[in-house]
C-alpha cells in the first residue's frame, strides 16, 4: 500500500470516528424533555458550584488525557467547576490516596480506585458511602443499566455503595485470524500435531495449539503466543486460570488457603512448560514487550486488555498520545476471542470514588455522576486515545463505535461475551499482601523452583496472613465476596 | 621499561592512558546512549528484534512535546529546588565543617549524631515528614522541599568538607591569623581557596542527591512543585511506556547538570603543585 | 593536631548552629513520631493508639523476611563497595595527569550518577532484556551463538547484574571524590619520594594514602551507607524477586510502609536500623581514626 492510500484510509478512519461521535453527541442534545438524563441532572446541580475547583486523582499518563483533555474541560464549560486533575503513577496511587486520607489532608475530592482496594479503603474510612448521593441526584436508574458484572462486583462494599465502575477492564484473547484460517498453516499444522487448528477453548486446547503453531511457523520468526509473564500481570493469568481449572482461593469453612491444591500446581507446571514455546526470555515480558511482540506479527496468540485489540486494528494509534505504540501491522488480521476457560479475569478496572476528606463532596458526586453517565461514558470509551474500556450495556451496541473500524462489531461483541462471563479479581482485607505472595510465588517459578514446593509456601504464607488480620473478620469478607457473580466460574 | 628514553616512556604511558580512559568512558557512557538514541527512535525500533543501535532519522519531536505539554516544566522546578538546596547546604554545612574540623566542636557525638540522620531509611521517616509539613502547610510548596533537601544534604557536605578542610595544613591558617585576619578572614580567604577542588566535588554530589530524590518528592507533592523525577514515573504505566518521553525527559534532566559538572570542572584538578608551605 | 589555641567560643558555636536548626527541624519531629508509633498498633485498618508494649519489637525478633533482607543488604554492600573504591581510585589516578579533553571524559564519566536512579533502573531492564536488549545480542556475537541470559529472573544472574548497575552507576562518584582528594596532595612530596627512589607502591602507602586517609575514608562511609539504602535498583530490576531473593531492608521497608501501610511495624524496623547503622558507624569511625 503507498504512502497516499494509506494516509487516505487513516484519514477516512478518523473522519469515521469524527462523523459517529458527532452523531452520537447529536443524539444525546436530541432528547425529550421528559427523560432527563443523568448527566443532564448533574449538570444542572453543579451550576450552583460554578467557580469552585475540585480535584480528582487520575492514573498518570494516557489515562489522564480523558480528564486534561476532554471531561475536564468540558464539565468547567457546562458547569463553570474547575477541575484539577492530580496524576499519580499506578503504581503510588493506592498510597497516595491512603497517606491524603491517614494525615486527614483532605486534598483531593474524587478518586479513581481499582476496585480491589475498596474492601481495604472502605474499612478504613477512606471513601464516602455513595447510596444518599444517589438517591438525591435520582443515579439509580443509569447504574442499573452498567454491564451486570461491572455492577454487580465493582461497586458496593457491604451492601454499601462506595464506587462507580467506570472501566471495562477484562482479558480477551487475540489471535491472528489469517494465520489460523491460511490453508497452508492449517494442514502443516495437522501434520504436525495430527489435530486440526482452532482457536483452543481450553487450556489443554492451548497447549497443543501454541506448540504447534510454534513449530509450523518458528521459520518465520512467529511463534505460537506470548504472554506479558511479568509477576503483576502474570498474576491475574494465574488467579484466572487457575479458577477456570475449578481451583478455589480459599477453604470456605476454615479460611485455610488452598492454592497449592492439585489445580494449583497443575497451572503453574503448565505455565512454565509454555514458556517453551513462547518466545526465549517471554519471563521478563511486560505490557509493552508484549503489545510490540503481537503488532509486530511475531506472535499467534496472546491475552491482554481490549486496549491491544483497538491498537492491533490501528484505531488512534495516528493520534500522538499514543505515538509510543509500535506501529501495528496485523491491522485486519485480528481476531477475537474468550481466553481459553471462557472466564476471562476482569483485571484491575478503575471505580469512581469520593474521599470521605474531601471538603467538596457535593460538587465532586455530581462531576463523577456526570463521568458515569450513559451519555458522557459512551463518548469516553470511544476517544480514540483513551485507556476506558466499554463497561455498559449500551457500550456494546454504540453505532458510533461499531463503526470505528471494520471489525469493531466482533471485538464488541466478544467484549460484551467476556463481561457476561468475566471472573473478579480477589479482593479481601489487605489484598496487596496476599498478591505480593502471588507474585512472588511467580517468581520463584520462573526461576525454576518446584511448582508444589512454591504453592505450599505461599499457601502457608496466605494462612499466617489470614491468621494476623483476624481469620473470622477475613471470612465474612471472603464469603461476602465469593458470593458475587463473577467469584468463581458458576459450574 | 629502563631502556627506554623517558620521553617516550611518557609517549606511550600517554596513549596507553587515554586508550584506557577512553574505553572506561565508552562503558559507563553506553547505557547513556542507549537512552539518548531511544528518545529519536521510533516505537518499532525501540522494541525492534533484533535491537537497532541507532535510529533511522533524528527528529525532535519527542522533545518538543515535552516542552508543549508542560512536562519540561518539571526540571525548571529540579533545577530550582536542588540548586537552591545545595546553595544553603554548602555555606551553613562547610561552615559547620571546620567547626567541626578545627575547634572538634561537639566532639566525637555530635559527629556521629549528623552523619545519623543519613542512617534513617527514608520510608520510615517519609509519612511522619508528611504530616508534620501538612500541619504546616508545606506540602507541595517549594519552601518545604528546599528545606528538606538542604537539612538531608546537611549532613553529607559537614563529613565530607571536614575531610577536606582536614587535609589542609594548619600552618597556613595560624599564619593568616597571625598576620592580623580575623576569623571570618580566615575562612573566607584561606580556607575556601585551598579546598577548593573538595568544595566542587561535594557540591556536584549534593546537587546531585537532591536531584535524584524521588521518595519525598513523590509524597511531599502534588501538583504545583511537581519535580522531574516523578514526572518520569508518570511515563510508567501498567497499560503504557512512553519510552520516548521517558528518554527525552531523562536526557533534558541531565544536561543541566552536565553542562555544570563541565564547566566548573577547572576548579576540581589543580595542575599546579602547592608549594606555598614549603617555600 | 588539629586544634587552634584559643577558640572563639562564640565563633565555633555560631559556626555549626544553622546546620544544627535545619537538621533539628526536619529530624526531630520524624524521630519523635516514629519512636511512639512504634509503641502503637498503627495498621491501614486500625489506628489504635494505645501503648502496646514491645509488640512490634518482639516480631521483629521473629521476623525472618526482615533478617534475610539484612543479609542481602549486606552482601550486595561487600561486594560493591570495594569494587567502587577500587576501580575508582584506579580511575582517578588515570585521570590525574594531564590528558588531552579529560574535561569532556570526566564530564562524561559524571552521567552515570547524574541519571535518576529510577531512569537508570528501567534503562538497565531493556538494555538486560532478552529480545529487545543490546548486552545479549553482544554476548551473542561473542558466544557465536544467542544466549538467552535472563538477568532478572535467572536466580543465579540477579546479583550479578545488581551489582553491576552498582557499579556502573556509583563508581563514578568515588571516582570523582577520589580525584579531587588526589590533586590535593602536595606534589613536592610524591616528587622527593620518587627522587629518593621510592617504587610507586611505597609512595602511595606512605605518602599519598594518609593524605587522602580522611577524605576516602569519609566517602567509604557515605557510599556504605547508601549502599545500605539501595532501592531504586533493585526495585526497577526484580521488585525484589524471585521470591524475596533481592529483597534489600529498604525494600522490604517500602513494601511494609508504603504499600501495606504497617505504620507501626515500619517504625520499629527504622529503630533497628538506626541501632544497628550507629554501633557499625561509631565502630567504624573509631576504627579509622576520624575523630581524634
Amino acid at each position: 500500500m503507498s504512502i497516499r492510500e494509506r494516509e487516505d484510509t487513516m484519514i477516512n478512519r478518523r473522519d469515521f470516528g469524527k462523523i459517529s461521535l458527532g452523531a452520537g453527541l447529536v443524539a444525546t442534545m436530541v432528547r425529550p424533555a421528559w427523560a432527563a438524563s443523568a448527566a443532564d441532572t448533574a449538570v444542572k446541580a453543579a451550576q450552583q458550584y460554578k467557580g469552585r475547583t475540585i480535584t480528582i486523582v487520575w492514573e498518570a499518563g494516557l489515562q489522564s488525557l480523558d480528564p486534561t483533555h476532554f471531561s475536564g474541560p468540558k464539565w468547567k464549560e457546562l458547569t463553570g467547576m474547575d477541575v484539577k486533575v492530580v496524576e499519580v503513577a499506578t503504581a503510588e496511587m493506592f498510597t497516595k490516596i491512603m497517606q491524603d486520607y491517614k494525615s486527614g489532608a483532605g486534598a483531593y475530592d474524587a478518586l479513581n480506585v481499582i476496585p480491589a482496594w475498596m474492601p481495604d479503603l472502605a474499612q478504613a474510612g477512606a471513601l464516602e458511602v455513595l447510596d444518599p448521593y444517589v438517591e438525591k441526584y435520582g443515579y439509580a436508574s443509569e447504574l442499573q443499566t452498567i454491564a451486570p458484572t461491572y455492577r454487580d462486583n465493582q461497586m458496593k462494599v457491604g451492601g454499601k455503595i462506595y464506587g462507580f465502575p467506570d472501566d471495562g477492564d477484562v482479558f480477551l484473547m487475540y489471535y491472528r485470524r489469517d494465520l489460523f484460517e491460511d490453508p497452508a498453516v492449517q494442514k502443516a499444522f495437522k501434520e504436525k500435531t495430527g489435530k486440526d487448528l482452532a482457536v483452543p477453548k481450553t487450556w489443554a486446547d492451548f497447549d497443543v495449539v501454541g506448540a504447534g503453531l510454534t513449530d509450523v511457523l518458528k521459520d518465520k520468526g512467529i511463534y505460537g503466543a506470548a504472554f506479558f509473564r511479568q509477576p503483576p500481570y502474570a498474576m491475574y493469568m494465574f488467579e484466572e486460570r487457575f479458577r477456570n481449572e475449578g481451583g478455589k482461593f480459599f477453604d470456605a469453612d476454615t479460611m485455610k488457603a488452598s492454592i497449592n491444591s492439585d489445580v494449583g500446581v497443575k497451572v503453574f507446571t503448565a505455565m512454565r512448560n509454555e514458556n517453551k514455546f513462547m518466545p526465549p526470555g517471554v519471563e521478563q515480558f511486560g505490557f509493552v514487550e508484549n503489545l510490540a511482540t503481537f503488532l509486530q506479527g511475531q506472535s499467534a496468540m496472546t491475552i491482554s486488555w481490549p486496549p491491544y485489540g483497538r491498537w492491533a486494528e490501528g484505531y488512534g494509534t495516528d493520534q500522538e498520545a499514543l505515538n509510543w505504540v509500535p506501529k501495528t501491522t496485523i491491522a485486519g488480521k485480528v481476531g477475537y476471542a474468550l481466553p481459553p476457560g471462557g472466564h476471562p479475569e476482569l483485571a484491575a478496572g478503575f471505580a469512581l470514588s469520593i474521599s470521605s476528606t474531601s471538603k467538596n463532596k457535593d460538587a465532586a458526586y455530581l462531576f463523577i455522576q456526570w463521568l458515569n453517565s450513559e451519555d458522557v461514558s459512551r463518548q469516553r470509551v470511544q476517544l480514540p486515545y483513551t485507556l476506558r474500556d466499554p463497561f455498559r450495556n449500551s457500550h456494546y451496541s454504540d453505532p458510533g463505535y461499531l463503526a470505528l473500524w471494520p471489525n469493531a462489531k466482533d471485538y464488541l461483541a466478544a467484549l460484551k461475551q467476556a463481561s457476561q462471563t468475566g471472573l473478579l479479581d480477589l479482593s479481601l482485607l489487605q489484598t496487596d499482601k496476599y498478591e505480593e505472595v502471588l507474585r512472588q510465588a511467580i517468581s520463584k517459578l520462573w526461576a525454576g523452583d518446584d511448582p508444589k514446593a512454591i504453592l505450599d509456601a505461599a499457601a502457608a504464607q496466605w494462612n499466617d496472613i489470614t491468621q494476623k488480620i483476624g481469620v473470622d473478620k477475613q471470612k465474612m469478607v471472603y464469603a461476602a465476596w465469593a458470593a458475587e457473580s463473577g467469584a468463581y466460574p458458576k459450574t | 621499561m629502563k631502556g627506554v628514553p623517558f620521553h617516550r616512556r611518557k609517549e606511550t604511558k600517554l596513549v596507553l592512558r587515554y586508550l584506557i580512559a577512553t574505553f572506561l568512558v565508552v562503558i559507563f557512557v553506553f547505557p547513556i546512549y542507549w537512552l539518548f538514541a531511544i528518545s529519536f527512535k521510533t516505537p518499532g525500533e525501540i522494541f525492534a528484534f533484533p535491537p537497532v543501535w541507532y535510529p533511522k532519522s533524528i527528529q525532535f519531536n519527542n522533545y518538543a512535546v515535552l516542552f508543549k505539554d508542560g512536562d519540561a516544566k518539571t526540571v525548571g522546578n529540579s533545577l530550582v529546588l536542588s540548586s537552591v538546596s545545595t546553595f544553603f547546604a554548602m555555606i551553613f554545612g562547610t561552615i559547620a565543617a571546620y567547626s567541626l574540623a578545627r575547634f572538634k566542636t561537639g566532639g566525637e557525638n555530635l559527629g556521629v549524631w549528623i552523619i545519623s540522620q543519613r542512617m534513617m531509611p527514608p520510608v520510615a521517616i517519609a509519612f511522619p515528614i508528611f504530616l508534620f509539613y501538612v500541619w504546616l502547610g508545606w506540602v507541595d510548596t517549594y519552601i518545604g522541599l528546599i528545606i528538606l533537601y538542604t537539612a538531608f544534604s546537611l549532613p553529607y557536605v559537614i563529613w565530607m568538607m571536614r575531610g577536606y578542610i582536614e587535609e589542609i595544613p594548619l600552618e597556613l591558617e595560624e599564619s593568616a591569623l597571625i598576620d592580623g585576619c580575623n576569623r571570618w578572614e580566615v575562612l573566607w580567604k584561606v580556607v575556601l581557596p585551598m579546598a577548593r577542588s573538595g568544595l566542587f566535588a561535594t557540591a556536584v554530589f549534593t546537587f546531585v542527591f537532591s536531584w535524584n530524590d524521588f521518595l519525598f518528592a513523590l509524597i511531599l507533592t502534588r501538583t504545583e512543585v511537581m519535580t522531574y523525577t516523578v514526572q518520569v514515573t508518570h511515563y510508567f504505566g501498567g497499560q503504557s511506556n512512553f519510552w520516548s518521553k521517558i528518554a527525552a525527559m531523562s536526557v533534558l534532566g541531565t544536561i543541566p547538570v552536565f553542562i555544570t559538572v563541565a564547566t566548573l570542572q577547572r576548579y576540581l584538578v589543580r595542575g599546579i603543585s602547592m608549594g606555598a608551605v614549603k617555600g | 593536631m588539629a586544634a587552634i589555641a584559643h577558640p572563639d567560643r562564640n565563633f565555633k558555636y555560631c559556626l555549626i548552629s544553622p546546620a544544627i536548626f535545619l537538621l533539628l527541624l526536619v529530624g526531630l519531629f520524624p524521630l519523635i513520631f516514629s519512636l511512639v508509633v512504634s509503641f502503637m498498633r498503627v495498621t491501614m485498618l486500625e489506628t489504635d493508639t494505645s501503648f502496646a508494649g514491645l509488640v512490634n519489637y518482639v516480631q521483629l525478633f521473629h521476623d525472618a523476611r526482615l533478617w534475610q533482607s539484612l543479609l542481602h543488604t549486606a552482601l550486595i554492600m561487600v561486594i560493591a563497595l570495594p569494587i567502587e573504591l577500587l576501580l575508582g581510585l584506579a580511575m582517578a589516578y588515570l585521570f590525574l595527569d594531564r590528558l588531552p579533553g579529560r574535561q569532556l571524559l570526566v564530564s562524561l564519566l559524571m552521567l552515570p550518577t547524574i541519571i535518576s536512579p529510577i531512569v537508570a533502573g528501567a534503562t538497565w531492564r531493556l538494555l538486560f532484556d532478552n529480545r529487545y536488549g543490546p548486552i545479549n545480542q553482544i554476548i551473542g556475537w561473542f558466544a557465536g551463538h544467542p544466549v538467552p541470559a535472563l538477568w532478572t529472573v535467572n536466580p543465579g544472574l540477579v546479583y550479578p547484574a545488581i551489582i553491576f548497575c552498582e557499579i556502573w552507576q556509583w563508581t563514578p562518584f568515588m571516582f570523582l571524590i577520589l580525584l579531587a582528594a588526589l590533586s590535593n596532595v602536595d606534589r613536592s612530596l610524591t616528587e622527593a619520594a620518587e627522587i629518593d627512589g621510592a617504587r610507586f607502591w611505597r609512595s602511595f602507602r606512605y605518602v599519598v594514602l594518609p593524605a587522602i586517609f580522611p577524605v576516602m575514608s569519609i566517602a567509604i562511609l557515605i557510599r556504605g551507607l547508601d549502599l545500605f539504602r539501595i532501592f531504586d535498583i533493585i526495585w526497577a530490576l526484580t521488585a525484589g524477586g524471585p521470591g524475596t531473593m533481592t529483597e534489600t531492608i529498604s525494600v522490604y521497608t517500602y513494601i511494609q510502609g508504603f504499600r501495606q501501610f504497617e505504620t507501626s511495624y515500619t517504625a520499629a524496623i527504622a529503630f533497628l536500623v538506626i541501632a544497628l547503622l550507629t554501633v557499625i558507624v561509631t565502630w567504624a569511625i573509631r576504627r579509622m581514626g576520624l575523630a581524634k
